[in-house]
């Protein structure tokens, strides 16, 4: 057998196994349900499944919603939190802001550990890191001992400016360990040594209450593969578009908390690249919502402000997904004043769509698809049939009567409304950032992608649309291709012009030690570790940074200046080069490169693509009905061109080239849409 | 302004001249392009008040009507966009070309108050303006007698702060620096006042980037339709929901603890409410006179309480002056606490009627719409210290300007939100108290939820917070505070009970312990003063005695409601077995007993001599929450000295909202 590498990305419904050929440099895909009692079961379900045996697997790579959705669901081990006193209600009261700002009736969800489980000691130390009052070690001892008589095996210890000086909170772990040998202990100081209490207690907390699970979970999976035969390391995708092995899993579980969402971005940069474009807006539409991501630059854009639900942040880089309520199962609905709407409420699985005849009779984005014959009424391969005369109706009787509109033109309304939305989100994400969408192409994916791609692309001015061979499945690939990675930060607050540099250097140097040793920790080789210096600065007075490449010379601080002027000039339109500027934070990205696919491209080429396996008439706006040849994606070879009207039909999905657009599929099997000037 | 004001829009020509794709289409892109304007200015900002939410974003037609807002802009700013963008209309009339930016915070031309600084930019296409995008924002401070602008002792705005009427910036692109000066130089931060500024202008142009993208798209005409077309469509949103609703008149008063210039007794504002089938209409009839303080309201504020108050009841109708317009309120003539006018100070609405207002207009609603009840929230409180920070030789100014968040209401169908943002703005962050230590010499020794808060009910209202601190090296320093409600106390509905009063302790527990109250200017604070003071909880909602046991066990587990109130608030007995396990049982047969004897009494302590209630609390026989709760009786809860004229009005209000909504106990 020849050696493969294996991907597995855990979803809400399906887990879906991407499996890499060393020898033919080929992919394959394979799905099995997920299995959300134990996800474990699905992962390897699939592996046996894709007939895969472990003892060839040169490197088996995870993406995984345990973490997400043990947070979401509070379904948690027994936990604690020690803090300062007077400061037990941090994680409680939050920034006190709601995330509905008008319905008074819709609240932020509670903290992940509840008051009860919040205990004080005895402890004060000041913004410059002086203690103020030494911790009280038998008052520290009191809470341990209460902890162990209430079976607590994981403790989040939060101590007020614990940045500055981590002394105490590093005491109260021994005490800890010492009363409590087996609990895990999450110190605030070292998950996250930066300033402002409410994020750095709150992130430290959702790492303490995952420690448990999430680090029995990537063992028992560590260990299954092993039974198997699988030498490697298991790596595990983090938020931060990443992976880490077990071992960094135990200290940060935390990381895990948006493994899933960061795949399909990781998917949609290699895509982009693939094809040549270092500028992308990923779309990944599914039955309930929209992932959009941005690579900008060849680099997908990071946050450190996200959350898994509102008001609980977590500030960890993380890539910068946007989710909107819109995709094929949103509902369209006409609302109370006479105006056409799309979603962000979704008929979702059950009742589902009116075309799948289950329990459905509102209109969704897929109905109008059906009515169009945009989508036909066979879906993957047969095994789901959608009854068409239930989208009509629904959309004739929800649209098209109240808004005295014929069948057709009512059910294409309903798509542009959905369409111009994304669109709209798009722009949310790449317009605020500065930059132009006509630089970008999109690449369109997940089981919805395909459908609506060219013409939310055309909503934005984009000329290309890339559509994965895989759509269904392109988060899986995206855990092939992440490195090993870890983000360190270290506060440093001066005016720029008056800083330090020896202790700046000091300060990065003490990252970079910290980021080897873990790096070796990983078994990295020392010639696979990359580092990079970062520096987050703000002009003197204002309240966000921005963060910036450093190098490490000795002109490194006022090239990164020069870079912060104009990347302020290029996100905001405007810059003050004569305001000092201020030194926020100092970051350290290590990367531990893993060996990734080389794909092989169709050597030969052909730009006929056959015979198309029906036509029929499908609906194209202002363009009307319109005769169109439907293609098999398996069928149609590398170099094929096509000018639409076409549609090209596949298992996982249904791509539409509308009017007045060419398309090829390029070497790589991916199916680039080209939008003429209109 | 006096009298009768009915925001108008453009009238509505009767049915869409657009398809419904067009105009769904750009009704949604107006709001991208508003919060894309909002979205940078979180990024750009100086003020931290700003950054920490205390601003809003609007595009207004070529009229000046607002035809949207900001989805995540502060309650406080809604329905005072427009007046701003009609004053620099009414100012500037045709001298408005493209280049221009404008500055205005007047808020007797329809502003909030002084610290609110907008920025108007015209949009203009094929030579004519067709749009104004604004971003309004509170800048920390705006000079004046005291550090961030906010003189509770101000009766008059001369010496407020200052007061900028409409101004040009930039002059057909070119920026008047030399305006721009004298506007940053009259502030205690005039680098970050300038830094805001930039930030705020650019901010604008960021939308008129967005609707000029639509003109190319769309053509003029069809966007100037749709701007018209998204306000019609609200007002035809809220009067169509309208038709669900009954026909009637509704009435209600709220009250302001005092105007120190009279008596002591309550400030009344009245709030009347009709709905006819044509529209909602407000008449706030019967409002005190003007007080001797800065909490007065000018007609914009006046006009935002009265929107937001209705709005949270249409949660998801956008904002712009469509609704503006299916909304009428009659403020009545100037000169009262809801119509101050010039030049009465009115810095303080936000504290004073602002609050009253939306409370009162929650009450009326919860009336209307049982299922969506509220009682009432937390009063909006700030707390500034300013001084020298003797940390560093410079000792640099210091200003700490601190606000807390606090309980809601009790409602219909669960407990009220506990330790959240006030309802002037629920998008208002607290800041992080690291950052506030790093900047102040102010250490804080406790920022909590305050045990017994919430006022108890069927639901309880949702808790209040504790926050205390210590001056620690500081020269000159002053603190003065900004709130109400240490004796028009957060009030329960449907028989639920008061929460707790508002107010600063100076030294608390100590000798020179002193009581300052809800509202005071400049206090002298030397280095090792302590302060404390709690944001109160939500009212009650419906009788505390119906509220099951195992709630009020877990409130007890949490902490949220002392063992000593669970008796005496909800007359629940629970033991403690062993608190380390947090277990506690609940005494139900005790409970029972002791729930008939509270509901067989609870109607005469209401009526106990107010004088001997007073004395009780001096001798600490009773406490603080027996005497609001049990007796309904207002102190000055410092000294104990009964406040006989507010007490009676109390407890006219308790019988009112909570009492007479007992069921009779049965013998």
């Amino acid at each position: 057998m020849s050696k493969v590498r294996v991907a597995v990305d855990v979803g809400g419904t399906f887990t879906d196994v991407c499996i890499f050929d060393e020898e033919s440099h080929l992919i394959r895909v394979t799905k099995v349900p997920s299995t959300p009692h134990d996800p474990l079961v699905a992962v390897m379900n699939g592996v046996a499944r894709a007939k895969i045996d472990l003892a060839d697997v040169t490197l088996f790579s995870h993406g995984t919603t345990v973490a997400t959705n043990a947070l979401i669901t509070r379904n948690f081990p027994p936990a604690a939190m020690v803090t300062t006193r007077g400061f037990r209600d941090v994680i409680e009261i939050r920034d006190g802001t709601k995330d509905d700002l008008w319905d008074a009736y819709k609240d932020v969800s509670g903290p992940y550990i509840r008051r009860r489980d919040r205990f004080e000691v005895s402890e004060r130390v000041d913004y410059a890191g002086n203690t103020v009052t030494p911790l009280d070690e038998e008052d520290a001892r009191r809470v341990a001992r209460l902890l162990r008589k209430r079976n607590v095996n994981t403790v989040a210890v939060c101590f007020m400016n614990s940045y500055a000086n981590p002394q105490h909170e590093i005491r109260m772990r021994e005490i800890l360990e010492e009363e409590l040998p087996n609990a895990t202990v999450s110190t605030s100081a070292e998950i996250l040594p930066e300033i402002f209490e409410h994020d750095r207690f709150n992130t430290t907390v959702a790492n303490a209450v995952l420690a448990p699970l999430v680090s029995g979970y990537v063992h028992r999976l560590s260990d299954q593969l092993k039974a198997g035969g699988y030498t490697g390391d298991l790596l595990v995708l983090h938020s931060g578009g990443g992976s880490m092995t077990p071992r960094m899993v135990e200290r940060y579980p935390v990381r895990l908390a948006a493994s899933g969402i960061a795949a399909g971005a990781i998917a949609a940069k290699h895509i982009a690249q693939q094809c040549g474009f270092e500028n992308a807006v990923g779309l990944d539409m599914g039955g309930t919502s929209t992932d959009i991501a941005l690579v900008a630059g060849g680099e997908l854009r990071i946050t450190k402000e996200w959350q898994v639900e509102y008001g609980h942040p977590i500030i960890f880089p993380s890539i910068d997904v946007l989710t909107i309520g819109a995709g094929g199962g949103s509902l369209a609905y006409v609302d109370i004043a006479g105006s056409l709407r799309n979603g962000p409420q979704s008929a979702g699985a059950d009742p589902g769509p009116a075309c799948y005849d289950t329990n459905g009779d509102q209109p969704t984005n897929t109905d109008a698809n059906v009515v169009l014959n945009r989508l036909g009424t066979s879906l993957a391969g047969g095994a789901k049939m959608l009854n068409k005369s239930l989208a009509t109706e629904a959309i004739q009787r929800v649209i098209g009567d109240p808004l005295n509109m014929e069948l057709a033109e009512a059910a294409h309304a309903v798509l542009q409304v959905a369409n111009a939305n994304m669109a709209d989100a798009v722009r949310l994400v790449s317009i605020r950032r500065g930059h132009d969408p006509r630089d970008f192409a999109l690449v369109a994916f997940g089981g919805a992608g395909a459908l609506h791609g060219a013409e939310v692309a055309r909503e934005l001015n984009i000329p290309t649309v890339i559509i994965p061979p895989n759509p269904g499945v392109a988060s899986a690939l995206g855990c092939l291709l992440v490195d090993i990675r870890h983000d360190l930060s270290s506060m440093f607050t001066s005016v720029a012009s008056e800083a330090d540099t020896e202790a700046l250097e000091g300060l990065y140097v003490s990252l970079e030690m910290e980021a080897m040793a873990r790096l070796r920790q990983e078994r990295v080789a020392e010639e696979n570790a990359v580092l990079q210096r970062l520096i987050s600065m703000r002009y003197l007075g204002q309240w966000r940074s921005l963060s910036v490449s450093i190098g490490s010379g000795a002109n490194s601080l006022a090239e990164a200046i020069e870079t912060f002027h104009e990347q302020h000039e290029r996100e905001f339109a405007f810059s003050q080069k004569d305001q000092p500027v201020e030194i926020y934070q100092l970051h350290l990205t290590a990367i531990g490169k893993t060996p990734k696919p080389s794909f092989k491209p169709a050597v030969e080429l052909n730009a006929d693509p056959g015979a198309p396996r029906e036509t029929r008439p499908v609906y194209f706006g202002e363009l009307g009905w319109l005769d169109t040849p439907v293609y098999e994606r398996e069928s149609v070879p590398a170099g094929a061109m096509f000018s639409g009207p076409a549609i090209i039909d596949q298992f996982d999905s249904t791509t539409v080239v509308p009017p007045n657009t060419t398309a090829v599929i390029d070497e790589w099997m991916n199916i680039l849409i080209h939008l003429k000037e209109a | 302004m006096s009298g009768t004001m009915a925001v108008t829009s453009a009238p509505n020509a009767g049915g869409s001249s657009l398809d419904p794709v067009t105009f769904e289409v750009l009704k949604n892109a107006f709001a991208t392009s508003v919060d894309l304007m909002s979205e940078q200015i979180l990024r750009t900002c100086y003020s931290f008040v700003i950054y920490s939410r205390d601003f809003s974003s609007a595009l207004c037609d070529a009229q000046g009507n607002t035809v949207m807002q900001g989805s995540g802009d502060i309650a406080v700013h809604v329905g005072t966009l427009h007046f701003q963008c009609k004053a620099v209309l009414e100012e500037f009339g045709t001298d408005i070309n493209p280049g221009d930016v404008f500055a205005i915070n007047d808020p007797y031309r329809g502003g909030t108050h002084f610290n609110d600084v907008s920025f108007i930019r015209p949009i203009f296409s094929g030579g004519e303006v067709i749009a104004f995008a604004q971003n309004k924002g509170h800048w920390a401070d705006i000079g004046g007698n005291v550090p961030g602008s906010f003189d509770v002792n101000a009766k008059e705005h001369f010496g407020e702060g200052l007061r900028i009427t409409p101004v040009r910036i930039w002059s057909r692109g070119v920026f008047l620096h030399d305006v721009a000066q004298l506007l940053v130089s009259n502030t205690r931060a005039p680098k970050q006042a300038m830094g805001d500024l930039h930030a705020q202008s650019e901010a604008t142009a960021v939308c008129e980037r967005e609707i000029l993208r639509l003109v190319d798209r769309y053509s003029k005409a069809t966007v100037q339709n749709a701007m018209q077309e998204t306000q019609d469509y609200v007002e035809r949103t809220v009067r169509r929901r309208l038709e669900s609703l009954p026909h009637g008149v509704w009435e209600t008063t709220d009250y302001m603890d005092n105007d120190p210039g009279k008596e002591e007794g309550l400030v009344p504002i009245k709030i009347k409410l009709t709905l006819d089938g044509t529209g909602i209409h407000y008449d706030l009839a019967g409002s005190a006179p003007v007080v001797s303080t800065f909490l007065n309201s000018g007609y914009g504020t006046t006009f935002s309480a009265i929107y937001a108050g209705t709005k949270t009841f249409f949660p998801d109708v956008p904002l712009n002056s469509g609704f503006y317009a299916a909304v009428q309120a009659d403020i009545g003539p100037e000169g009262t606490v809801v119509n101050a006018g010039w030049p009465y100070a009115v810095t303080g609405f936000c504290s004073g009627p602002y609050e009253k207002l939306m409370n009162g207009i929650f009450e009326i609603w919860s009336k209307i719409m049982p299922e969506r009840a509220m009682a009432c929230a937390f009063n909006l409180e700030y707390l500034l210290v300013g001084g020298k920070d003797a940390r560093s030789d410079e000792s640099p100014y210091f200003m700490w300007y601190d606000w807390m968040a606090g309980g809601w209401g009790g409602r219909a169908s669960k407990d009220g939100s506990g330790a959240t943002a006030p309802v002037f703005g629920a998008g208002l962050a607290v800041q992080p108290v690291e950052g506030q230590e790093r900047l102040s010499p102010v250490l804080t020794s406790m920022h909590q939820i305050g045990m017994d808060s919430g006022g108890p009910g069927r639901f309880r209202g949702g808790v209040g917070i504790e926050k205390g601190g210590m001056l620690t090296d500081a020269k000159n320093s002053v603190m003065s505070y900004c709130c109400d409600r240490a004796r028009s106390i957060t009030w329960g509905i449907e028989g639920g009970l008061p929460s707790i009063p508002h107010g600063v302790w100076l030294n608390k527990g100590t000798e020179g312990e002193r009581f300052l109250g809800s509202n005071f200017s400049s206090v002298p604070i030397q280095s090792g003063d302590s302060f404390v003071r709690p944001s109160a909880g939500g009212g009650g909602y419906g009788d505390p005695l119906e509220r099951t046991y195992q709630e009020v066990l877990d409130d007890v587990i949490d902490g949220y409601v002392s063992i000593g109130r669970a008796a005496k608030d909800y007359g629940v007995i629970v033991n403690e077995i062993d608190a380390d396990l947090d277990d506690f049982v609940v005494d139900e047969a005790a409970s029972a007993a002791l729930r008939r004897d509270i509901a067989s009494k609870r109607l005469g302590w209401l009526a106990e001599d107010a004088e001997q209630v007073s004395a009780k609390y001096v001798s600490g026989e009773i406490d603080m929450l027996d005497v609001i709760r049990r007796h309904g009786v207002i102190l000055d809860w410092g000294t104990g000295e009964l406040y006989a004229e507010t007490t009676r009005e109390h407890r006219t209000l308790m019988e009112r909202r909570s009492s007479s909504h007992w069921a009779v106990p049965t013998a």
